[in-house]
């Protein structure tokens, strides 16, 4: 029988001498290539027989194996020698960039956003109206007269065109979405409007042009202990607090009656306002039960159906919320602002996510 | 409303603390604005005497003096022109603080010489600006008084803020009946004595249009001296801020502060004939008390005599008839001038008055007597003199209001059990007298609450004096849904529009609604845009376009030294002044630098190219699925003719615009740089509201894809869309895509060519393509393309 130890010590003496991948190539052909040494003692395996050519090709196999296995671990072996020394000579300055920039939601977009969001969660839908109304939605359907005092603390905007004799105005509250809403749309009824409105005026703290929110719920039992559940619920949302300090005051708006005022808490330290705890209160919004004559105006009657409005700054939010010093900054346009106050796009205000 | 703390508690009768009621005015609806404790800060201020004055050894401008304040004598290094031997005037001891400045008196050497103290101007002590001298106290008074007493500022002076509806509280007395009806004490009813008057007024009244004067009650007094008021009630008007002007005056404001009854008095001997309540005539006018003349129109309510007018019913009086101190006989006026024509008379002639603001909001009738009586007592005991009886014009009629109420209705609005026990005990409280049927309770209104008209105002009523802290809260969840949706789909897009937007690098502006007319014909008729009281001259038109007002974004922020620019707005523009004339736009600019220099990239400029992938990406985020989209050169004529590109989709309506900014508009807002412009008209895009949740079906083919390239030399003006659409169509099923890889431009393919490059993507759903069907594909495609576009393949 044919010893193969002389084979096998030749394959060792050659794999160890593998320097790159060309020399395992040259052993692979050496040995199993179609003249390799390994080959021709297969081909010789024709001319044996019986038990001898079962017991030789049995070696042969294991030997050719053998010769696999040293090839496949030694182009592992080199490959990942030539990997790693590649690597060492591939470097890049880390500390070098580019950059990619989104742009920026204002905030008043921002606030607008978060109010939708906690209302639409308490089933408000959102309602709109025009910028320019009627005289007659804007006041006169609001319980508030030609020659109410109370129109002399708008200081509205007229343009030229005119509905049923009236000069038309920009409107000076989100309210007459209210008057809109009530003719469209039979109770029950949750709305809120937000909005831009007009006064003129403008001063430090003041600008013709500001927006406002206003919300509506009308139905058969809604009554001041609901408005103050409605607007805890809200004002904690937003202002992200469990905390809050909130004080209703007797005030006075044509279309409501009990009419309040709210105030929430707040303390100062250094710069930082912080809402929710505190002595000191900041007027917030304005709200209590529509008047009867207010529903009675749009169709609905005022015997069978209550219910209770609101309305309050947007821009007030923002800046009690955000830190904004300013109101005037809002509308200045100066990319250093917006770029500074500005949102993510990214950051949709979330009821199961973040508001802000 | 301000008022002084003694004032009111000549009213109201209390025991509680001033805390205490500060806390119950906001509580009940009269929110304290300020609160000025006068008192506290001029307690150290007291009357000096200068003994002696004489010139400072080291300083030409100052005086020494030598300063006796009761206690003792102190010297006084002094700086004012005025001060001079034997002068009364007030003295800050050391220690003290001058009020207007803060400052604390210290002993101090003044150029080498102590000095104990200070002499005070009005200016220093911030009372007024007057400050070119110490103030000169009169020589009667007494060394070491204090100086608040004598100036009536030892009090609390408390400024509160009064609703349009709460009228009644528009004098002091009316104030203390609210605190009193909320538990703070008890109303004290001032004793005035009735006059009933010697003699008949020569004077006659004669209403002549009732509806615009319903009363006017007229009283003659004759030989009155018209002096100086008493320290009393001058330092009561100073101290709610009004200026002491003559005891006639001054009695009239006072009455008004105090009861809130306006009244007028006219100098009797000026009055030619009859007192006449009239309607003014068109184009007649009259010199007011403010010294202005004022024109009036046909329906003012005037207060004349037989020759001319004499003032302004409700508003203000006149010059030709006002009292001065030779003023020896008066007619005092007290009346009811109607709230609509006094608010329309006041606004038209910009008038604004103590007594239009009262008139306005409504006057308690019954206070027309009492006004009188009470101004007739004081007239006699300061002014002295004998009166008339009192002639009245007119019917003063009480107008009783009833409300009729019950408990359940109140407990229904206030959310909260209120029994019928506890409501006509608050209702009693406030004045309102009541009786009970069955459960029906019928409120008999006061003839000083104008403002209680219905059982809504009655709830107010009942929560303010039981205060609104005691409001529960509950809880507004509701069982089942009442919206179907919280957002429309406008509102929708609109939001998602402007997330987008912001996604794709542009900072959001919101600008005004307003802008400039000058530089806007181009974008719209700006006569149908014109605000009749505009804010200023530069925002004197609803915007046309949103473009206007970005621009000015833009050249303000060049300024401010930004080389780059993407903002956008999504807002209202505006057709025309009519309330639906407004539409929702989405406006993007894109200017300046697109890519910084830097190690990595080269400098690159926007141009209309990032704009139209913006705006063709916002409208397939916005509209997703199926559409054609549609490119053509119909521009506004604000872009520029060849630059500029509108958009249709589903070739309907012109959804949106891309381009360049107009070089002449650019121009006329000075800016120089390119501006690149997206518009998408929000409103008109299609509606594409999901009906299904469900995506469409996805077919795919497993075979292989095959690409191939063809280039064209076609004429320049033909647009390069053309030659992708001519070789779509050649079969829809196999050619997936089409896309130009390549433009060039050169005068080596021949006068205004160029050529268009185009890579066509095959794939068959049922076999892979073999190199015949390709090349027949191929050859069809070049001829569809050639034909329609004029052009030849290049090989």
């Amino acid at each position: 029988m044919k010893d193969f130890r002389e084979l096998e010590a030749e394959i060792k003496k050659a794999s160890d001498k593998f320097t790159n991948i060309e020399s395992i190539n040259e052993f692979r052909i050496k040995f199993l290539g179609k003249k390799g040494i390994i080959s021709l003692e297969m081909k010789e395996l024709a001319s044996l027989s019986g038990e001898e050519r079962k017991q030789h090709a049995e070696k042969l196999n294991k030997i050719k194996d053998s010769v696999l296995e040293i090839i496949a671990s030694k182009t592992e072996e080199l490959n990942s020698e030539e990997l790693e020394k590649k690597l060492k000579s591939e470097t890049l300055d880390i500390t070098l960039s580019t950059s990619k920039s989104y742009g920026t939601i204002h905030p008043i977009s921002q606030v607008i956003e978060e109010v939708i969001t906690i209302f639409g969660d308490l089933d408000f839908f959102v309602a709109e109206g025009p910028e320019v109304e009627t005289d007659y939605n804007n006041f006169t359907a609001l319980n508030t007269s030609e020659h109410h005092p109370a129109r002399q603390m708008h200081d509205t905007f007229y343009v030229e065109t005119e509905t049923d004799g009236m000069p038309n105005v920009l409107r000076t509250h989100t309210s007459p979405v209210q008057i809109r809403s009530m003719l469209k749309q039979k109770p029950p009824i949750r709305l809120i409007a937000p909005g831009k409105t007009f006064r003129c005026d403008n001063d430090q703290t003041h600008s013709p042009m500001f927006h406002q929110v206003e919300g509506l719920v009308i139905d058969q039992e809604s009554n001041m202990s609901h408005l103050k559940g409605c607007l805890e619920i809200f004002l904690k949302t937003f202002f992200e607090t469990d905390k809050l300090n909130m004080r209703f005051r007797p005030s006075h708006f044509p279309f409501t009656e009990p009419s309040a005022e709210v105030d929430i808490g707040y303390t100062k330290k250094g710069n930082q306002l912080i809402i929710g705890e505190g002595e000191d209160w900041l007027e917030i919004l304005g709200c209590g039960m529509v008047h009867p004559n207010v529903l009675e105006n749009v169709n609905i009657n005022s015997n069978e159906y209550q219910g209770y409005a609101f309305g309050m700054g947007i821009e007030r939010l923002a800046m009690l919320k955000y830190g904004i010093s300013d109101l005037r900054t809002f509308f200045d346009s100066d990319l250093r602002w917006n770029k500074h106050y500005g949102f993510s796009p990214l950051n949709i205000p979330s009821i199961i996510g973040d508001l802000s | 409303m301000k008022f002084s703390y003694s004032w009111l508690t000549e009213h109201l009768k209390t025991n509680a603390h001033f805390e205490e009621i500060k806390n119950k005015l906001t509580s009940i609806g009269l929110e304290v604005e300020d609160i000025q404790d006068t008192g506290k800060a001029y307690q150290d201020f007291i009357v000096g005497e200068v003994l002696e004055e004489k010139k400072h050894p080291n300083a030409d401008k100052l005086k020494l003096c030598k300063v006796d304040i009761g206690k003792e004598k102190v010297d006084v290094v002094c700086g004012a022109p005025n001060v001079e031997k034997g002068m009364k005037v007030v003295y800050a001891p050391v220690g003290s603080t001058i009020p207007i400045n803060q400052m604390k008196i210290k002993a101090a050497k003044i150029r080498g010489v102590e000095s104990y103290g200070m002499m005070c101007s009005e200016y220093e002590l911030g009372i007024s600006n007057e400050h070119d001298g110490i103030i000169r106290l009169e020589e009667k008074e007494t060394v070491g008084r204090s100086f608040s007493e004598i100036y009536g500022l030892s009090d609390i002076v408390i400024e509160i803020g009064i609703t349009p509806n709460r009228q009644d509280c528009l004098g002091v007395k009316g104030i203390a009946r609210d605190l009193a009806s909320a538990g703070m004490g008890e109303l004290l009813e001032r004793k005035i004595s009735r006059e009933k008057g010697s003699f008949k007024s020569p004077i006659k009244i004669e209403i002549q249009d009732n509806k615009i004067c319903s009363a006017f009650a007229g009283r003659y007094f004759r030989n009155v001296k018209n002096t100086e008021s008493p320290e009393w009630l001058k330092n009561k008007l100073k101290s709610i801020g009004l200026r002491p002007i003559s005891a006639l005056v001054d009695i009239t404001n006072f009455v008004m502060y105090d009861e809130n009854r306006p009244l007028h008095v006219y100098d009797a001997d000026k009055i030619v004939g009859k007192i006449i309540v009239r309607t003014a005539n068109d184009g007649e006018s009259f010199l007011a008390l403010d010294e202005k003349d004022y024109y009036l129109k046909n329906g003012m309510c005037v207060i004349a005599d037989e020759k001319k007018v004499l003032g302004l019913g409700g508003i203000m009086g006149g010059e030709s008839t006002g009292c001065s101190t030779e003023t020896k006989n008066v007619l005092l006026e007290s009346a009811l001038f109607d709230e609509i024509s006094t608010a329309k008379t006041g606004r038209n002639l910009s008038i604004l008055s103590d007594a239009r603001y009262r008139f306005e909001r409504g006057i308690d009738p019954n206070s027309t007597l009492k006004g009188i009586d009470l101004a007739t007592q004081l007239i006699l005991e300061i002014c002295g003199g004998e009166c008339s009886e009192v002639e009245l014009a007119g019917n003063i009629k009480e107008n009783k209001n009833e409300v009729s109420t019950s408990s359940s209705y109140i407990s229904k609005r206030l959310g909260f059990k209120v029994s019928d026990k506890e409501l006509i005990s608050i209702l009693s409280s406030l004045g309102i007298e009541t009786s009970q049927t069955g459960d029906v309770i019928k409120c008999s209104i006061p003839s000083w609450r104008q403002d209680i008209h219905g059982e809504a105002d009655i709830s107010e009523e009942v929560i303010r004096i039981k205060g609104y802290e005691n409001i529960p809260t509950s809880n507004i969840r509701l069982k089942s849904k009442i919206n179907k949706n919280i957002l429309n789909y406008a509102q929708k897009k609109l939001m998602k529009a402007r997330h987008f937007i912001a996604s794709i690098e542009y900072d959001e502006l919101v600008t005004f609604s307003f802008t400039d007319s000058k530089n806007c014909e181009v974008f719209g008729d700006i006569n149908k845009l014109k605000i009749v009281n505009p804010i200023s001259e530069d925002l004197d038109i609803l915007r046309p376009n949103l473009l206007p007002n970005l621009l000015q974004a833009i050249k303000k922020n060049k300024n401010r030294n930004f080389d780059s620019f993407s903002i956008f707005e999504i807002g209202s523009q505006y057709r025309s002044t009519s309330p639906e004339d407004q539409l929702n736009v989405a406006c993007g600019i894109k200017s300046g630098i697109k890519t910084e220099k830097s190690w990595k990239n080269i400098q690159t400029i926007f141009d209309i190219y990032d704009v139209k992938q913006d705006l063709t990406s916002l409208i397939d985020y916005l509209m997703p699925g199926n559409k054609k989209i549609s490119v053509s050169n119909d521009c506004p004529s604000w872009y520029h003719p060849g630059r500029s590109g509108s958009i249709k989709i589903n070739n309907s309506v012109i959804a949106g615009y891309f381009g360049e900014l107009h070089p002449r508009v650019a121009s006329q807002f000075k800016i120089k740089n390119k501006i690149n412009i997206f518009e998408l008209y929000l409103d008109e895009l299609p509606n594409t509201e999901k009906k299904t949740t469900n995506k469409p079906v996805l077919n795919l083919s497993d075979f292989q894809i095959v690409t191939r390239d063809f280039a064209f030399v076609i004429d320049k003006k033909v647009k390069s869309e053309e030659v992708v659409t001519s070789a779509f169509k050649v079969d829809k099923e196999l050619i997936r895509n089409v896309e130009i890889f390549d433009l060039f431009e050169d005068d080596s393919l021949g006068k205004d060519k160029k050529s268009i490059a185009i890579k066509v993507t095959l794939q068959s759903n049922e076999k892979t393509l073999a190199e015949n069907d390709i090349s027949e594909i191929s050859s069809k495609i070049i001829k569809s393309v050639e034909k329609s576009t004029s052009g030849t393949v290049r090989s």
